[in-house]
């Protein structure tokens, strides 16, 4: 009879307490929740709403599929409608969650045997810091394209050697310009398999560097952020 | 059915292919109980208005569909479903002429909730239970064809796309109930099934795909011919195209490339470029060169410039779809685009849309044209005036004169020209004697 009762009994699951807000920049922080019985695969994305507010925007998942909290990166767009309203959230505020949804992300089996080369624009890397954090063994290089070297958030989390930072606007990069810039001139073996995640023109901008380079478009993985 | 007069419904359906099967499973469903079918002008007692929400136009003759009903059937119990049903829910409920909303997972339990509603009973449709594959086999159907359903929902959130918010997530019938849904179409008598679903290309049980699903159903014993679908053009290789050689399966894909553009294919969140989709497309001709392509683009996606919209009738023509199912862009509320900048003038949607529609005429006539003189098995939908209507393999629309001809039966024609215009050109032909 308990069980009975107990199978019953629905819960909602879609609606999470903030547990912790982590300043990165003045401009971008992560919202971190309780994970609870949410299951997900490293590299897809939520949709998150505000309790109380009809909107609501998707943001792929920041943390590690094991994680024990499921976080989100956000960038406060200046006049925005959405992400100034994040930004006043407050420890022990409601959110809305559904998901997970997308399809960006490789099976468990081939994360530990391929190569792999992630490019990132801004807070397009969310999704990449999952995967490493998902699959710690992952033989990865991860490509960041920010402005301002600041924008490396949490950096130290990468070994050195696979962390490549390329700063458009100041000169502590890695690279100093565009991350197209540094792509053009990089090369790779011919297994490794490409994954973008960033606006619309960097990916279209790095399909185009890849295809280029001889890469088949079945070995290059898009999820564009706008 | 627990009454002594026997009741009459009609039903009016709106949108795709998963609708049409929905509603004749329904049709089925009603028919067994005893219901009469009649058209909505033969004051029916029952109205099931099975609704599209795909587009501003699909919402618009959604409404006045379920207007029109009502209106001319003031008695009657009207049933509102479909995505519509999912996408206004609360709006079509507070409407006095509308006696239940019922959303898609509860679709299949309409009858319950008629029968419920004549005998007295109070049920509300939130009561129903929810399963998106309860539908019965299609016994008694307003099309010649049926569908059967093997998938329902999709994951993919392109952009633009309302589907994923109204049809739910991608789930997928079970092998084994797919198969006897599949025998139990051919035992009521249907020559042809269409594998039909929201995104089929990603079906999934265990470890069958859409493949193996479809090689089982190729091998379900039977005289009767398989179609599928629209689907999405990601993930094919040459086992799929192997498939097309069981004489069963027909020489059609309606694959879905939306754009011709990668730009606009990013910003829409497809998953392929022109390029995959040209190697499917020649991959397919180079092994059937005479396998028919049709298509849907969307045309004034936010941020086409005319250079996409050109890549676009570029890919049309390389193509050669013989068949473009054209829709101009319009924002559904909640879904990324909306947010899109640079939202396309209706001005420059409705241009681009007539050239779209032009070039596939042209197309049709060339792909029409290339059939004289040669043969189809064209299987006889309807009968009028003496003429028997109906498609060949290749789904191309074949008219023949109708002496001796029966209707649901497959007849050699020996086409020998084209007639009508525009969306209604069709091959003309004889009896292959």
């Amino acid at each position: 009879m308990i069980s009975m009762i107990k199978h019953d009994i629905k819960i909602d699951e879609s609606f999470y307490k903030v547990e912790e807000i982590r300043q990165l920049t003045d401009e971008t922080f992560s919202l971190k929740l309780p994970r609870a019985r949410f299951a997900f695969k490293a590299g897809q994305h939520i949709s998150l709403g505000i309790h109380g507010d009809y909107q609501s925007r998707e943001y792929s998942i920041y943390s590690g599929a094991n994680d024990e909290n499921l976080e989100v990166l956000v960038k406060e767009v200046e006049n925005g409608y959405f992400t100034p309203k994040l930004r006043k959230l407050k420890v022990g505020d409601l959110v809305e969650i559904h998901g997970p949804f997308g399809k960006f992300g490789m099976e468990p089996h081939l994360a530990l045997s391929g190569k792999f080369v992630f490019i990132a624009s801004g807070t397009g890397i969310a999704p990449f810091r999952s995967m490493v954090r998902t699959y710690p063994e992952i033989d990865y290089t991860l490509i960041h394209g920010v402005r301002y070297s600041n924008e490396a958030y949490d950096r130290h989390e990468y070994a050195s050697d696979r962390y490549i930072l390329c700063s458009s606007r100041d000169q502590k990069g890695t690279y100093n310009g565009r991350l197209t810039g540094y792509l053009k001139n990089c090369t790779f073996v011919p297994e490794t398999h490409f994954y973008l995640c960033g606006n619309s023109d960097m990916i279209f901008d790095a399909l185009e560097i890849l295809k280029d380079k001889g890469f088949e478009r079945d070995q290059i993985h898009c999820e564009v952020y706008f | 059915m627990n009454s002594t007069s026997i009741k009459k419904v009609a039903f009016k359906t709106l949108g795709c292919r998963l609708n049409q099967y929905e509603t004749d499973a329904l049709v089925t469903d009603f028919d067994k109980a005893g219901y009469q079918l009649v058209g909505v002008d033969e004051s029916p007692d029952v109205v099931v208005v099975n609704t599209c929400t795909v587009t501003n136009q699909s919402d618009q003759k959604s409404r006045t569909t379920i207007s029109q009903a009502a209106r001319a059937n003031s008695n009657a119990v009207v049933v509102v479903t479909g995505c519509m049903a999912n996408n206004f829910k609360e709006k079509l409920e507070s409407q006095d002429n509308i006696t239940f909303v019922v959303e898609n997972n509860r679709k299949s339990s309409i009858l319950s909730l008629v029968d419920a509603h004549f005998l007295g009973e109070i049920l509300h449709p939130n009561q129903l239970p929810q399963d998106v594959f309860r539908y019965e086999p299609v016994q008694k159907s307003l099309h010649t064809r049926s569908a059967v359903k093997i998938q329902d929902g999709c994951d993919n959130f392109c952009t633009f796309c309302i589907i994923p918010m109204v049809r739910g997530r991608a789930v997928s019938r079970p092998v084994a109930e797919v198969l006897e849904s599949v025998r139990k179409t051919i035992e009521n008598g249907f020559k042809e099934v269409v594998i039909t679903g929201v995104n089929i290309g990603r079906y999934e049980d265990g470890a069958a795909r859409f493949e193996d699903l479809l090689a089982q159903i190729l091998e379900v014993p039977g005289d009767f011919r398989v179609r599928i679908s629209s689907l999405e053009p990601d993930g094919f290789g040459d086992r799929f195209v192997d498939l097309f050689k069981h004489p069963k399966l027909m020489p059609h894909l309606h694959l879905c490339l939306q754009s011709g553009s990668d730009k606009t294919l990013l910003r829409m969140r497809r998953m392929y470029d022109v390029a995959q989709f040209r190697k499917t497309v020649n991959l397919f001709r180079s092994v059937y060169p005479d396998f028919n392509f049709t298509t849907d683009i969307i045309v004034g996606f936010p941020g086409e410039t005319d250079e996409e919209f050109q890549d676009t009738i570029d890919a049309v023509k390389e193509f050669n779809f013989s068949h473009v199912h054209t829709f101009k862009y319009s924002v559904r509320r909640g879904t990324r685009a909306e947010r899109l900048e640079n939202h396309i003038p209706e001005k420059i949607k409705t241009e681009r849309s007539a050239q779209i529609r032009e070039l596939s005429e042209e197309n049709k006539k060339q792909y029409l044209n290339s059939f004289i003189g040669k043969t189809q098995q064209v299987l006889v939908e309807k009968i009028t005036q003496g003429i028997a209507n109906g498609y060949g393999q290749h789904y191309v629309p074949v008219r023949f004169k109708a002496a001796g001809v029966q209707k649901n039966t497959v007849y050699t024609i020996r086409l020998t020209e084209i007639r009508g215009v525009g969306e209604n050109m069709y091959l003309f032909g004889e009896l292959n004697d």
